[in-house]
């Protein structure tokens, strides 16, 4: 059984997968247009290689690696962002909409979690991969997966309360 | 789980921004630039075997496997290898020709899973293994009993290619 995808098709899955792998690709790097870079690349590629859409760990991987293959390449303005921003492990906030106060504040309570357990955060709340997924796309376990999950809920919930 | 049911459903209420317009359009021209992007089909495997660049990729590994070969056993071919890292001691060395291998040891001290990557060129996804090791090289003098001992840090990057569920 094959499926023709028409032109339509990958715009009917970008449409719905683009706000969160922008947000996914944010974690790396620290411009909302790097980020979008990297997931153009990371789609174009892998929609040329013909994997189903339905492997959403394999896109979310061909993200990171994009992402990462960013980094390395420009490695001087990373340096150089390093000795801006002051924390290597920090990066910009993820951009979400409208905004209120308790809002902003558990935005900057994610923005503080350790960078594996936020990236596992964002793949399974804004991106609802289920823990399999994450652990196909990060190479980690299925356990480690939703550990680095309650940790990162569990250090939030210190951190923040709603209003 | 439930203890954290509030903080989740506050977390679903954050909308991410919408990604830029130009972007869609931007990807619609890179599929469309490769020529066959947009007519693409999706094919239920996710994989298919290239045999050749498996044929490939046995035959380099292969061919590495025998140059990384160590052998313990003195000869006048593994000492120039050995010693080219380490030129003070390869002069030693050879000015002590009863100086006998006697070890090798490696010590793994960090063996780092980086997820799958695409390399560039490849059909299938593979997983990034980076191996950090210390290796040692011992020689004794058959003589004397004096040992000469040889450390370098080594670091091995290694592509698994994954298949597919």
């Amino acid at each position: 059984m094959e499926n023709v995808a028409t032109h339509e098709d990958w715009k009917v899955c970008f449409s719905e997968l683009a706000p969160g792998l922008v947000l996914f690709a944010r974690q790396w790097v620290r411009s909302t247009p790097d980020a979008e870079d990297v997931v153009q690349e990371a789609f174009v590629r892998f929609w040329r290689r013909n994997l189903s859409i339905k492997n959403r760990a394999l896109l979310y991987a061909a993200v990171r690696s994009a992402a990462l293959d960013l980094i390395r390449r420009d490695n001087r303005r990373a340096r150089r962002e390093v000795e801006v921003f002051g924390e290597a492990e920090r990066t910009v906030q993820p951009q979400f909409e409208q905004l209120d106060d308790s809002q902003r504040q558990l935005v900057a309570a994610l923005d503080h979690l350790p960078r594996d357990q936020r990236e596992v955060l964002v793949m399974k709340i804004w991106n609802e991969l289920t823990f399999a997924e994450i652990a196909e796309a990060l190479g980690i376990s299925q356990n480690t997966a939703a550990s680095r999950y309650r940790y990162g809920l569990a250090a939030l919930k210190k951190t923040y309360q709603p209003q | 789980m439930n203890d954290f049911s509030e903080l989740e459903r506050e977390l679903k209420k954050l909308r991410p921004v919408q990604p830029s317009a130009e972007l869609t359009s931007r990807v619609g021209s890179a599929l469309a630039n490769s020529g066959e992007g947009a007519g693409k089909v999706i094919r239920p495997e996710q994989f298919r075997i290239n045999w050749l660049g498996l044929g490939l990729g046995l035959a380099a590994a292969a061919t590495f496997l025998i140059f990384a070969r160590v052998d313990f056993h003195p000869n006048d071919k593994t000492k120039p290898t050995i010693a080219s890292a380490t030129p003070s001691l390869q002069q030693k060395a050879a000015a002590l020709p009863n100086y006998q291998a006697t070890g090798l040891t490696q010590v793994v001290y960090s063996k780092r899973d980086e997820g799958l990557v695409f390399p560039a060129g490849a059909e299938r996804p593979s997983r990034r293994v980076r191996t950090a090791k210390r290796e040692t090289l011992q020689w004794r003098d058959r003589q004397s009993g004096a040992q000469l001992a040889v450390s370098y840090p080594t670091e091995e990057v290694t592509l698994i290619p994954v298949s597919g569920q």
